[in-house]
Order: C-alpha cells, then sequence, then structure tokens
C-alpha cells in the first residue's frame, strides 16, 4: 500500500490504463474541448451525453446535436427515453430550439458529398449563429456512425475531426464537442486514429469525490469504481452510490483494487450491496479486492457471506 | 494422593464449580494437569489420548517437541497417527491469536469431525507480567466461549517448575483438576467473570511524556491514519503490519466517534519491543464483558469491530468506568 489515502481532490482528469488518451469527467469539460466519447454500451452513451445535455442547459448553452437519423422527432425521442425526470425540460428546450437536432444529411445538402471544409465551416456559423442569440456557449455532439457507411466524401472524416479540433483550439472559443464513436463499428486502428484528432476521452462523472474518496460508475460491467478511502467520514457517499447502483439492473460489479483504506463497517456495507435494490436476488463481484481487505472478511468471519463473489486473483 | 503440595484443603473436593461443570456429550471439559514429572505427564496423557482414538475424537496436541516425541513413543506409530501437532510456540504466540486459532480450526477442520480432544501445554517461560495476566485471562475465557462445544482441553502445567502464582491461577481457572491423585474438581474454580475482571483491576499508568498525541473527531480519520503510519515507521513496524495497525486503531477510532462520546485522544509510543497506541474517549463507557473474544454472530457493530482488533493486536487492554474509557493496544516490534 503506498499511501492511506487519496492525494488530492478527484480532478476529473486521468490517464487510461496502457498509455491510452486522459479522460476528462463530462461535468468538468471547458469552451474549446473537443473530446470523444468511445462507448460499448448505450448506458455509458446517454450516461455522458445526459450530463453533457444537462450541463449545458443549466449553464444556458445552446445544445446542437448531429444525428445520423434523418428524423430529428425520432432523435428527440431516444434522448427523451433517457433523460429521466429532465424529459420535460428536454422536450421544452427543443420545442424552443435551445437543443436543436440536426440531421447530418443536412450537412451535405449543399454539396452532394461530405466535404471537411464545409461542414467546419457550416459548425462556425451554427456556433456565431447561437451567440448571436444570447446563448452563453455552444455544446456540439455528433454521431460519427455514418462516416463507416461509405457515403461520397467520408474517406476524408478524419481531415474533418483534425479541422475541428483546430477550430476548437482558437483561442476564445465559446464552444465544445463531444465525437460519439461506437466502437463496436470502428476498427482499434481506426478509433486510434480518430481519437488522436480530439483532446481526449470524456468519461462519466463521478458519482462522489471529496479527496478522500472517489465513486465511478463502471459500464462494462455494470458496477462502481471505488478509489480512496471508506471510512465514517465517506460511507454516507458509498450508501448512497450504492442504493443509485441498486435501480441499475443485473448484477453489481464492484471495482477495488484502487481502494487503499476500508474499515470494517465499509466491508460490511460492500458485502451487503447486493440486499437492496432487484428483486431478484443479484450478486456482487468484489472485484480486485485487495490483501488486507481479504484478510478483514476473514478475520470478520464474513468470508462466507452469500450472493459475494470474490472475483480473481487477490492483489 | 496430590501430587503438589499445599493445595489438598483448597482444592475442596465436590466443591460446586456451577455453570462450568461438564455434563453430557456436548459439554466443555476444561482441566488442568497439574504434574511434577514427565512420567505423571504421560501416565495423564497417553490414557487421554487413546481414549479419544478409541471415541474417535478429533485429536490434537500442543506442546513441546520433548513432550511430543514422549507421546509418540509411549502411544506407538498407530495410536499417535491420527494426532495433529501444531507447532507450540506459533500456537502460543500470544492469547488472542491462540484463542482466534482454536476458534477457527475447531469450526473448520476439528467440530465437523464430532468430538475435539485437546492436549495443550501452554508457554509461561519469558512472558511480562501483563502477558502472564492475559493468559490467566485467556484460560478463564475458554470456558465461556467453548461452553456447550464438544470440546476437551487438558492443559498440562508443570507443578515442579511454574511459579505458584501460575498453579493458583490454573486451579481458579479450570473447573476440573488432575494430578497423580486422579480427576477431580477445582474447589478454587472461580467464575470467569470474575477473573475477567481482575485482569482490569489495576489502572493502566498513563502514557509516557514522549508519546506522540494527536486528538480526533468526526472527518480527521484520514489524517489521523497518516499519523500513524508514519509513526509506525519511525518506529520500526514492518511494512506488511503497518496497514493492520492501522486498520486497528481505525476502528476504535471509529467506535469512539460513531458510538462514543465523537472524539478522543490518540497517544503512540514503544515499550520494550511492543508499539503501544491509547485511545481515549472522554466521556463513553464501554460495556466490556468479554467484549470481543467471540466471532460476531447477530452483526452487532461494537462486537465485529473489538473481534476484528484484538485479532489484529498482540493484546488489548480496556478500562472504562464513570470517567470514559481508554483502549490500549500492543503490537509486536520484530527483533
Amino acid at each position: 500500500m503506498s499511501s492511506l489515502h487519496n492525494g488530492g481532490p478527484g480532478g476529473g482528469l486521468d490517464g487510461g490504463p496502457d498509455g491510452a488518451p486522459a479522460r476528462t469527467a463530462v461535468g468538468r469539460m471547458k469552451f474549446g474541448d473537443h473530446l470523444c466519447l468511445t462507448y460499448d454500451n448505450e448506458e455509458e452513451r446517454y450516461a455522458v451525453l445526459m450530463a453533457y445535455i444537462r450541463d449545458g442547459l443549466r449553464a444556458d448553452h445552446k445544445i446542437i446535436y448531429l444525428a445520423d437519423q434523418e428524423n430529428p422527432r425520432d432523435v428527440l425521442e431516444r434522448l427523451a427515453a433517457e433523460a429521466g425526470k429532465d424529459e420535460d425540460a428536454l422536450r421544452t428546450a427543443a420545442d424552443e430550439g435551445h437543443l436543436a437536432i440536426r440531421p447530418i444529411i443536412e450537412a451535405f445538402m449543399a454539396t452532394g458529398r461530405f466535404d471537411p471544409d464545409e461542414t467546419v465551416a457550416l459548425l462556425g456559423t451554427e456556433i456565431e449563429l447561437a451567440l448571436v442569440q444570447g446563448y452563453d456557449g455552444v455544446r456540439i455532439t455528433g454521431e460519427t456512425s455514418f462516416s463507416v457507411r461509405g457515403w461520397p466524401g467520408t474517406e476524408h472524416f478524419a481531415e474533418f475531426e483534425h479541422k475541428c479540433q483546430q477550430a476548437f483550439q482558437a483561442p476564445g472559443t465559446r464552444a465544445m464537442a463531444i465525437c460519439q464513436y461506437d466502437r463496436r463499428w470502428f476498427g482499434p486502428d481506426q478509433l486510434r486514429i480518430l481519437e488522436s484528432c480530439h483532446d481526449g476521452r470524456v468519461r462519466v462523472d463521478d458519482l462522489y469525490a471529496d479527496g478522500v474518496l472517489t465513486i465511478t460508475p463502471t459500464f462494462t460491467p455494470p458496477g462502481l469504481r471505488l478509489t480512496g478511502a471508506v471510512d465514517e467520514s465517506t460511507l454516507p457517499g458509498l450508501l448512497e452510490a450504492l442504493h443509485g447502483a441498486a435501480g441499475r439492473a443485473g448484477h453489481l460489479c464492484l471495482d477495488l483494487s484502487g481502494l487503499e483504506f476500508c474499515d470494517l463497517e465499509g466491508l460490511r456495507v460492500l458485502i451487503g450491496a447486493g440486499r437492496e435494490g432487484a428483486s431478484l436476488e443479484r450478486q456482487v463481484v468484489l472485484r480486485g479486492m485487495p490483501d488486507y481487505l481479504g484478510l478483514m472478511m476473514r478475520l470478520a468471519g464474513w468470508d462466507s457471506a452469500p450472493g459475494v463473489y470474490l472475483e480473481g486473483a487477490i492483489r | 494422593m496430590n501430587a503438589f503440595t499445599g493445595t489438598g484443603d483448597a482444592t475442596g473436593r465436590g466443591g460446586a464449580p456451577g455453570p462450568y461443570a461438564a455434563t453430557g456429550r456436548d459439554a466443555l471439559v476444561h482441566r488442568a494437569l497439574l504434574h511434577r514429572t514427565d512420567r505423571e505427564f504421560a501416565t495423564a496423557a497417553v490414557p487421554y489420548l487413546r481414549e479419544g482414538r478409541r471415541d474417535g475424537d478429533a485429536l490434537v496436541v500442543i506442546a513441546s517437541a520433548a513432550f511430543g516425541d514422549l507421546l509418540r513413543e509411549q502411544l506407538g506409530e498407530r495410536d499417535a497417527a491420527p494426532i495433529e501437532f501444531p507447532d507450540r510456540d506459533a500456537w502460543f504466540a500470544g492469547p488472542m491469536h491462540a484463542f482466534a486459532a482454536y476458534h477457527d480450526r475447531a469450526r473448520a477442520d476439528w467440530w465437523p469431525r464430532g468430538r475435539l480432544r485437546l492436549l495443550v501445554q501452554p508457554v509461561w517461560e519469558g512472558r511480562t507480567a501483563l502477558e502472564v495476566s492475559e493468559w490467566k485471562r485467556h484460560e478463564a475465557l475458554i470456558n465461556v466461549m467453548f461452553a456447550g462445544t464438544p470440546t476437551s482441553m487438558l492443559c498440562a502445567y508443570d507443578a515442579a517448575a511454574l511459579p505458584g502464582g501460575v498453579l493458583t491461577d490454573a486451579m481458579r481457572t479450570h473447573p476440573e483438576l488432575q494430578d497423580a491423585g486422579g480427576v477431580h474438581p477445582s474447589g478454587r474454580f472461580t467464575d470467569p467473570a470474575d477473573v475477567y475482571a481482575e485482569c482490569n483491576a489495576a489502572p493502566l499508568a498513563p502514557p509516557p511524556p514522549d508519546a506522540a498525541r494527536r486528538i480526533f473527531a468526526s472527518g480527521e480519520l484520514p489524517g489521523l491514519r497518516a499519523f500513524l503510519r508514519g509513526e509506525a515507521v519511525r518506529h520500526g513496524l514492518p511494512d506488511a503490519a503497518c496497514l493492520p495497525f492501522v486498520l486497528a486503531v481505525n476502528e476504535i477510532a471509529t467506535g469512539i466517534i460513531r458510538d462514543g462520546g465523537g472524539h478522543g485522544s490518540l497517544w503512540v509510543w514503544t515499550e520494550g519491543r511492543e508499539l503501544v497506541c491509547d485511545l481515549t474517549d472522554p466521556a463513553f463507557a464501554l460495556d466490556d464483558r468479554f467484549l470481543g473474544y467471540a466471532p460476531p454472530r447477530g452483526g452487532r457493530r461494537g462486537e465485529a469491530a473489538m473481534w476484528a482488533v484484538r485479532r489484529l493486536c498482540h493484546i488489548v487492554e480496556i478500562r472504562s468506568g464513570a470517567h470514559g474509557t481508554r483502549v490500549r493496544m500492543h503490537v509486536r516490534l520484530p527483533g
């Protein structure tokens, strides 16, 4: 154990494994950021997108959604279904133009083919117009799966991303963007090239971060990653996060590999996490459990608790 | 006849050991074997083990290498074969360590096979005064914690060599005695709760003036843990032992914050080859009746924490009353 507690507050920026691009929490995005959302499943995708849109509406930013679908209504319905208690606000925003959903096909109409320069210019006009309309800033997000369909000009898609990156880096920019990459559509090499045209990846916001404990949702598998220390002061944060996770379907994977300290009460709560929520018996998978927690479980006589599965090699 | 002098009258045969008297198959037998010679030891131990083999008991001998050899020789290969001989020094490394080892092994390996028949030879040489007192507590607690379990424990005491105080305590902590005259109830047997209270009677000496001190309250435990780790390293606690030490102290501090007076003080220092840590709760009294000597059953919070804390430390002392509570944790330093 290198240190007993976290060095500093969860800065929202962390390097991925194996030198992967830096990941910025969506709630920490600022103007000029041009990030890619590389996702494996829809839950992860919408967790990021809905936070991005919600934060934008709250900050009075215009939100421009470039959709790979011709009918903006369908896109709105998809978003509304994920919005939860913000559904009404989302629909109102769409009615008022605060949230503008634009089919990507529109960007083609001018020339009949995908033209990187035209598209960047079109986005520039959108941004300028929004600011003239009195918005405090602009948040753009675009789906990218159209680029693999072989439409004329899409072989220049990386060039487009590169030009976007240059445009967003211009000083004084009051816009930011998230490009959505469905990992199932792109090859790893292709993704690497496209990602390099961005400032890095965007990730979901931490559920809890107080400088001692950070709790981050995970999606493959569904669960929570705990970093730092669980003790009497951070336990309420853990309880709340587990309570929220109880509504999610399926088993619950708790990644403990970054948990540098956990007291007995915290351990008791982690082991009992499966008992809340889901109607069916749900299993809790404790992943990457540190040695000292295994010791505590044995000492407390909890190593045979039902519904708990200790995964893989103990660190 | 009695094998040792001066106790013939005191044992008062036929005295009432009360609820700790052994009856029935699931009753605990806890008997002190007071032997003056190796031969007296073997004369009692060999039939005890043979009987166990005949009954199909799980047989465990935790004794010196010399006694182990003696028993193997006298029992013969066939009778000695089913006996497990755990290492004596490792087993008796500390009173709580041994207590927990009985709990763990009995549940996992011994009781599932039927009745457990133990022959043990506790270590008294080289013990500090505190350790001797805690081993007395250990012997008294055996009667409480293993009551109603299918366990026979024959504890060998060398009546010719051990100090009189240790032998007197053996008579007070074992409901039955065995000597050259046979098996008989101990007239001096004392209620384990009284022995327990006796062990808590002397007040703890205050921490030395040069002990490092901190105060703590809710939200301050991350800083407290960093401080503890620093002190542990400074005093030479090996890296692997630092986290268990910090975990133990953190549990006590958490209990004071959550269930006690809400804030407290802490001192750390070294004494001999031990790292010692005191925590005080200025207001709250703790009900320390055998607290933390049994595995937690009902999920009562303090019970689970103290069971873990005692197992993480060499010795844990508790003094509690109207003036508040002081918990003193001893952890061994290497060398």
